[in-house]
């Protein structure tokens, strides 16, 4: 909007329809342009435990294998894992998980990253890490740390049933709370496109309630029907994979990172009569059209790129370099400084915590007693201590009563 | 209880009935039937007795509702959502004063400010966010006097008539002519100026500070030059050198905090053929620390650095004869970082919400040197580098041992020397200015010629962090408003939720820095607007992620009702029948007794 010489009328004159059309604007389109593809997010999740659940396990590990080797690095990879099985007595191959009888593959070989283990695999935790809300002392490496321009890969594997999906045996996460989880992600777009694939039982009612765009999901069966194990390793003892799981890795072993294959050849490479249930997906949230969607872009990792035209010359300008070196050491000295005293007011800090506790000892008798008994350090003697007050209590009783 | 004790009552003073009565009138029995009649008045304190208890449960009722009451901090809804509609309705307005110098024409210059005008206007786009509420005054300069227009305007440039000469363009240091102007244009208010001055060899320069400068030749048309001088105003004074208006997303890496960390890493891809180091003390004082200063309003920006050994990388390159070196493509460069051995996130100085950059010298192995990148029209890049947005810059170097091979000894430890240090934190820089958004090419093409952006030593030319700021203040009071809209609609929508005061009390701090940012914004303040606006974004972040608000663990109303039913409700549900069954027997008893009177009176 332009000042002239009479501001006021032209700028009333104008205020309205201007404001009509900013408001269309504003309501028509999204306030945030679409973002370009920046990287790629893996959260793979298998709740289970126990020997007998060993084919979650290596699904799970498997799938991490798969997408690593596709390219996405571990530090964007969240990888839940009850993990007892490769230490667990009753392996006869310790310290390996293998994903089929042939035992080509050792799952749990190098470079597996678990972020959260055993008892950490919880519904709460899970949300957690889709929604971010974590405790301030959480380290980077647990956190989804995605923006708007990442696609996610969330794998779930485990027990499950309708609407619902078992965590670690003891608790369960409903398909309510994992769409009103992706909700809160949506709004505060922690992602531009989520693939879900799920691979229990039952599994396409855990997504039914979703409704945010942007989001593809695939289960290994749907609503009345299981979903079975592949084979049984008659050397381990327990079987070593499931279908749904087996099928998409015998997919991908065929690709690798240069590879364009379309996320439509891998939902359609699911033969219902191999895997003994139907693999339904839900694409009505999703806009793109799966013939167009590379499966690296969940599956992999491929960089957006810029060449870097110029260097930003700066420096040539600067007269000559000994003057610089002489101001750049009194810069440096006083860096130093500062990089000290910043070192000095975190050791003031962990000091001035231990006065304040030792501050109130001595006030009174009451307090100290109360110390005492707050530190209760050995409980019997504080049992010792009321047994014997009941005493003269016992006595002046009976001798009321006399 | 209640029966035994009517029935011995009943019984009681049946038999008193039948022993008084029964010598006397034994056929007068039915009159006295105990069930119809009594004789004394029924007493009160069996009602009194249930009736308490009844009262004392309904009355302890409210303070058990308030003991189950969730605590929930208030939370200021109305003014998130006027701040959301104000951000919606009123553009964000950033005022800007335009200053058009013209020296050695003649020319009328309200005319030449219309035409300006109007270009203007042609070249700004329609931006629904944030747009910009900018004046324009004009000054010819004729040597003896200035004819300035519009002569009444409020923002008349301070420009001493006379002070610019078409002498002082002559000698070609851009610089030098950089400083002079500053002295000329530096005034209190933060004018964008653009003098146009005739005769002399042909330049288009836009200098480190607030003003830009065109030499035309004698001959050429004032409109034209009127029309170049509408272009750099809007193009590159208010876009930044950019083609579209506002800058996306991928091309603000400040993390939700306010923080930026950039970690650069020295890669040596085979530490059998050599190894080297830096000496990154010094290069991070005199050349990273003015830029950190500079961007200080927009982000709050630490640096580290660390040494890396083993580090190959993931794709290919091939042996080219004519180049006599290996070459890769820029088809590889999305495949280049191999993040499976590179392990460059191992930063503990970032927070959860920081955000990191990673900047990668890449040293190849002594199979792969020399490595050179290959445009796509055949050239080799004069950089060597890339950068990914919001992830971080690649550069690689290749040192002097594979370029010369006779002569060069492998030590254990080998420095970079220090001009390639230098030069290679030049590319930084420029892929540091990429990531923000802006060119590191130091000129702006254009359709009607090229203007030269002088470069500045922190980085960044004051009318580029100016960008900066309104671009950063734009976004982050905009993703704070759509937060603190998110926070109250997910709260509003789970009533039982607790709200602790911590989440309350953010809000309220980010409201505050949000109208402050608002406030600072139209009066022009550019800096503090930009800190006070990423200050309310990264509290209304907070504020919304604040990791009591989990869903799983508020206490819905089924909840509240298991837990209270089992005891409350048998409970009540006997306390209440019992004050019932007794207001009746009350009633039952009166009733005989009013018959009994009724009886007595109509015998007496």
């Amino acid at each position: 909007m332009e000042t002239f010489i009479n501001p006021k009328s032209l700028f009333h004159l104008l205020l309205l329809p201007c404001l009509l059309l900013y408001s269309s604007i504003a309501y028509n389109s999204s306030p945030v342009e679409a973002a370009m593809h920046t990287n790629n997010w893996a959260v793979l999740v298998c709740t289970s435990r126990f020997w007998f659940n060993y084919r979650h396990m290596a699904n799970t590990l498997s799938l991490y294998r798969t997408v690593k080797r596709l390219g996405i690095p571990d530090e964007r990879i969240i990888l839940m894992l009850a993990d007892d099985m490769a230490c667990n007595t009753r392996n006869k191959y310790p310290a390996q998980v293998f994903n089929n009888e042939n035992h080509r593959l050792n799952l749990y070989g190098d470079n597996v990253e678990v972020d959260y283990r055993g008892y950490e695999v919880t519904v709460e935790n899970f949300l957690r890490v889709l929604t971010g809300r974590h405790e301030t002392a959480v380290p980077r490496s647990k956190r989804l740390l995605s923006d708007e321009g990442s696609h996610i890969l969330l794998y779930m594997t485990g027990h499950g049933g309708d609407e619902f999906l078992k965590f670690q045996d003891s608790e369960e996460l409903q398909s309510h709370d994992l769409a009103d989880a992706v909700k809160q992600m949506k709004e505060k777009h922690r992602f531009k496109e989520l693939l879900i694939m799920v691979d229990t039982c039952q599994a396409a009612t855990l997504f039914n309630q979703l409704q945010s765009p942007g989001v593809l999901a695939i289960g290994s069966s749907m609503k009345g029907e299981n979903s079975y194990s592949h084979h049984l390793d008659s050397d381990v003892g327990v079987s070593v994979v499931d279908r749904f799981t087996y099928y998409t890795l015998a997919f991908f072993e065929r690709l690798n990172i240069y590879d364009n294959a379309s996320l439509s050849s891998l939902f359609s490479s699911y033969n219902p009569s191999l895997l003994m249930s139907t693999a339904y997906y839900r694409k009505d949230l999703y806009k793109r059209r799966l013939e167009e969607v590379p499966v690296t872009n969940f599956f992999g990792s491929v960089m957006e790129t810029i060449h870097t035209d110029a260097a930003y010359k700066a420096l040539s300008r600067r007269n000559s370099g000994r003057f610089e070196d002489e101001m750049s050491l009194d810069q440096s000295v006083h860096h130093i400084k500062r990089r000290m005293l910043i070192k000095v007011n975190d050791g003031d800090e962990i000091h001035d915590i231990n006065p304040e506790g030792e501050e109130g000892a001595s006030k009174c008798p009451w307090s100290t007693f109360r110390n005492k008994f707050q530190k209760a350090e050995n409980v019997d003697s504080l049992l010792n201590y009321g047994l014997v007050a009941m005493i003269p209590l016992l006595v002046i009783s009976t001798w009321l009563v006399q | 209880m209640a029966e035994i004790s009517e029935a011995q009552d009943s019984d009681s003073s049946k038999l008193l009935d039948s022993d008084s009565k029964a010598p006397q009138r034994p056929d007068s029995e039915p009159e006295f039937d105990p069930k119809l009649i009594r004789k004394s008045k029924p007493g009160l304190k069996r009602l009194f007795l249930t009736f308490s208890v009844l009262f004392s449960f309904l009355l302890g009722f409210p303070f058990l509702w308030k003991s189950v009451e969730i605590y929930r901090s208030p939370l200021p809804f109305r003014e998130i959502d006027s701040l959301s509609t104000q951000l919606r309705s009123d553009t964000l307005l950033f005022p800007l004063h335009f200053h058009a110098l013209f020296v050695g024409f003649d020319s009328d210059p309200d005319r030449l400010r219309r035409s300006i005008l109007s270009e203007i206007t042609k070249l700004t786009s329609q931006n629904p966010k944030c747009s910009d509420n900018y004046t324009l005054s004009v000054t010819v300069d004729l040597g003896s006097r200035c004819l300035r227009g519009p002569t009444s305007s409020p923002h008349s440039s301070s420009y001493q008539c006379g002070s610019v000469t078409a002498a002082a363009f002559v000698q070609n240091d851009d610089v030098a002519v950089d400083e002079r102007l500053a002295s000329v244009f530096g005034g209190k208010t933060k004018e964008y100026s653009v003098a146009v001055v005739k005769g002399g060899s042909e330049r288009a320069v836009v200098g480190k500070y607030r003003h830009a400068w065109m030499v035309v030749g004698d001959g050429s048309d004032v409109g034209m030059a009127a029309v170049k001088v509408a272009e750099v105003l809007v193009k590159v004074f208010i876009n930044g050198g950019r083609e579209e208006g506002l800058i996306r997303n991928e091309f603000m890496p400040v993390g939700a905090d306010g923080k930026i960390v950039l970690s650069f890493n020295l890669l040596n891809a085979d530490p059998h053929d050599w190894v080297y180091d830096w000496d990154f003390e010094k290069i991070d004082d005199t050349l990273l620390t003015p830029m950190i200063e500079a961007l200080g309003p927009v982000a709050n920006i630490s640096v580290e650095s660390q040494v890396l050994y083993h580090t190959p990388k993931a794709s290919f390159s091939y042996w080219n004869q004519k180049l006599e070196s290996y070459v890769f493509s820029t088809k590889d460069l999305p495949f280049f970082v191999n993040s499976n051995e590179w392990h460059l996130d191992t930063s503990i100085a970032a927070g959860g919400r920081s955000k990191i950059l990673q900047f990668a010298v890449y040293v190849p192995s002594a199979k792969e040197c020399p490595l050179l990148l290959q445009l796509p029209n055949g050239e080799i890049s004069k950089t060597n580098g890339f950068i990914s947005p919001m992830w971080g810059g690649v550069i690689v170097w290749n040192p002097q041992g594979c370029l010369k091979d006779s002569e060069f000894k492998p030590s254990a430890k080998n420095i970079i020397p220090i001009q390639d240090l230098e030069n290679m934190f030049e590319v930084f820089i420029g892929q540091f200015r990429q990531l923000f958004g802006f060119k590191s090419l130091n000129v702006y093409t254009n359709a009607s010629g090229d203007w030269n952006l002088l470069p500045s030593e922190r980085g960044f030319t004051e009318w580029e962090l100016d960008v900066l700021s309104w671009q950063h203040t734009c976004f982050n009071l905009h993703s704070c408003a759509t937060t603190l809209g998110s926070l109250s609609r997910l709260v509003q929508s789970l009533p039982r939720m607790i709200i602790k005061d911590e989440i309350g009390k953010q809000v309220k701090l980010s409201l505050e820095a949000a109208k402050l940012a608002l406030s600072n914004a139209s009066s022009g303040v550019y800096e503090s607007s930009a800190a006070s606006s990423s200050q309310a974004r990264s509290l209304a972040e907070d504020a919304f992620f604040d990791p009591s608000i989990m869903s799983v663990s508020y206490y819905s109303f089924e909840h509240c009702f298991a837990v209270y039913s089992p005891f409350f409700l048998p409970v009540s549900m006997h306390v209440v029948l019992a004050a019932l069954r007794e207001l009746k027997r009350y009633k039952q008893e009166k009733a005989k007794y009013l018959a009994w009177k009724a009886k007595a009176n109509t015998a007496t």
